[in-house]
Parts: structure tokens; sequence; C-alpha cells
């Protein structure tokens, strides 16, 4: 005999993702270290930035970096030349970190080892924003050159994010404005902190890295 | 196209939950979310059939996702609950607020819930 059977579930789709970024911001917290998720378009300038932090950082700090892209090494090699500790995860197609992925690197290294984790998520202004990767902050890194309209086009990533990194702001002129994307992300969420920066001169790391709370040791 | 990963966390769900029955075959599942949850509905059913298409308990199966009201949390005045209108012209998810007036909202995202799920059972 065949019966059928409807079975109410009422459970969240991404209740499995989520327990486990629960767990790696609990932890995290409970050990005192900090984590931060970097997001942002291709080519936004994420790597860059995270090679300016890390290099600034590493005197004081003991830095590791997850390096999320489809394939290639690439990133987590230049990051690992300005003194973190890098690790590639290579998503194979898949358009986003998750939780579990994080936590497969955590069970690889001892995270007493360290001070401050930061991934960089694969570039892509939309599917990073469903999967909580189970850091304290979310950042979102744009540039000046993908159009002023980069913010308004793509606005859940933001809603998710506390920092908004407008990027490249050295080629700011004529052809590239960051007036729009700065009041863009100002006016998306109240509490936005919204920071313009140039990875290439450096301008605005410091301010980058006092917005996540990070203190910077004066020189003596 | 993270359709893909949320179709396989719901079948990695489903997967949990047949394991307490005497099941022959998943049916049906029916998922609810909000218009605004970054998940087209096609691209959703084409990532489970992918899926599923070797999984014997699941052949033949259908994933439908129903639409419901879109849920946000006021930053001004802590309301929780449907918007009043569609978005902010300007800034699409910024919805109003129907108690305080106010556009400084947040959309709850993620709200994705598994509804139901109809199973065929042998009864021995
Ligand atoms: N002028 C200028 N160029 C920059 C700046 N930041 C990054 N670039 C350049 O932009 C290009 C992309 O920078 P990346 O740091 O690789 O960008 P990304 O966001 O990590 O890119 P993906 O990981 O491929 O998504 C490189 O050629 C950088 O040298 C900047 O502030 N100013
Ligand atoms: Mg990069
Ligand atoms: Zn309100």
């Amino acid at each position: 005999m065949v019966e059928n059977k409807q079975i109410s579930v009422k459970k969240k789709a991404y209740v499995v993702n989520d327990a486990i970024a629960e767990k790696i911001r609990n932890t995290m917290k409970t050990k005192n270290k900090r984590f931060f998720n970097v997001m942002g378009s291709i080519g936004a300038g994420k790597t860059l930035i995270l090679e300016r932090i890390a290099k600034r950082l590493s005197p004081y700090y003991k830095v590791f970096v997850i390096n999320g892209d489809v394939a290639t090494t690439i990133d987590a090699d230049r990051i690992a030349k300005s003194g973190a500790t890098t690790v590639q995860i290579n998503t194979g197609g898949g358009c986003h970190l998750s939780a579990s992925l994080i936590q497969k690197e955590f069970d690889k290294i001892n995270i007493d080892d360290y001070d401050i984790f930061i991934t960089e998520n694969v570039g892509n202004l939309i599917c990073p924003a469903a999967w909580d990767v189970g850091a304290e902050k979310n950042i979102v890194v744009v540039s000046i050159t993908e159009g002023e309209y980069v913010i308004k086009k793509h606005p859940i990533i933001f809603k998710g994010a506390q920092i908004a990194v407008i990027n490249k702001c050295d080629i700011e002129g004529e052809d590239f404005d960051s007036k729009t994307l700065v009041e863009d992300a100002s006016k998306i969420k109240s509490d936005m902190k919204v920071i313009c920066t140039s990875a290439k001169t450096k301008q605005g790391i410091d301010d980058l890295i006092t917005a996540l709370g990070i203190d910077i040791p004066k020189r003596e | 196209m993270h359709e893909y990963s949320l179709a396989s966390a719901i079948v990695t769900q489903i997967e949990e939950i047949i394991k307490k029955y005497n099941v022959i075959r998943v049916k049906k599942i029916i998922v609810s979310a909000s218009p605004y949850e970054m998940v087209i509905p096609d691209l959703l059913q084409e990532a489970y059939k992918i899926i599923t298409h070797e999984m014997e308990k699941f052949k033949d199966s259908e994933l439908l996702m129903e639409i419901k009201a879109a849920e946000i949390t006021c930053i001004e005045c802590d309301y929780t609950g449907e918007p009043t209108e569609e978005g902010d012209p300007e800034f699409a998810y910024n919805f109003l607020c129907p108690k305080c007036g106010s556009r400084d909202t947040h959309i709850n995202m993620k709200q994705m819930i598994i509804e139901t799920v109809d199973l065929e059972l042998s009864e021995e």
C-alpha cells in the first residue's frame, strides 16, 4: 500500500549556512578575534586594498586572509607578499563564499595563532549578499570606474554592509566622479560608514582600518 | 546564480527530514519567499532539477516557490512587518515604514522558508 503524506516543515532555507556562520561569529567573539568579509565587484580593488591593509597591520598583528575566486591562486599569492598568511578557495564556478567553506579553512589552522581574519569574497555584487560567512562586519568595495549608478543598481549588498568603500579615487576627474557614489552609499543606509580610498596611493587606507575598529599602534 | 547553492541547501534539509519516514519518493516541495529575495523561481527550479536528476527518491519531484509579503524593520521606530508600498523610486530597497513614514528601513532578506513537502510513503 502507498500512502500520501504532506509534512509541514516551516524551516528557513538558509538555516544550515546561517547556523555555521553564527558559530563562527561566536567563536571569534569568545576568542577576541576580528573577522571581516570584503565583498565587491570584479576588479574594484579588493585585493590591492587587502595588500595595503596587510602591509600596514602585519608589523603589529597576525593577519589571515581567505581569498575566494572561481579559479587561480593569484590573489592569495599577491596578498601573501604583504606579510599576511593567505589561503585561496577556488569555488570552481560558485559565485560566492559560504560559511561552510570558511569553516573548512578554519579547521585547518589554529585560530589562536592569528589576530585578524579577512575574507576576500568572489567578485560579484549579487550572490555574496545572501551567504553569511560569520564575519562581524561586511565591507563592500566599488570603484569610481564602475559608473555612478553602481550602488543604486545593487542595493541589496549595500543594505547588508556596514562599510562602503569607494575606491580608485586617485583617478577622480572629468571622466570619473566619486560624488554620487558617496552620496548614494550614505543614503542607502543611515548608519553606513563611507570611505573614499585609493589603494594605489594608499589614500584612505588608515581611515578604513580605523573604521574596522583596529588600532594602528603609533610608531616610536 | 546562487540559486544552485540554495536549491542544494533545500535538498539537503529534505533528505534529513525524509530519513524519519518510510519514503518511496518525494513528490513536491513548496517554499515561500518575498519578491525581494534575489531568487529567480525558474532558475531555482532549474537548479533543483539538476541536483535531484539522479537521486532516486526525488525522481519526478517538483519544487514550487510561492510569493509572500516582504518584511521590513524600521531603523527609526523598530516596526517589523510588511512595508507600505513599493521601494523608494531612487533606492529600490528603501521601503516606507507604515508606522512612522521613515524610509530608513532594512529589508529582511533570506526569509525563504521550506513550507511543506509531499511524500509518497510505503505503509509496511
Ligand atoms: N588607479 C587605481 N587602480 C587601482 C586601484 N585599486 C586597484 N587598482 C587596479 O585595478 C585592478 C584590479 O584590482 P584588484 O585589486 O585586483 O581588484 P579585485 O577587486 O581584487 O579584483 P577581482 O578579485 O578580480 O574581483 C588592478 O589593475 C589594480 O592595480 C586604485 O585605487 N586606483
Ligand atoms: Mg581580487
Ligand atoms: Zn518606522
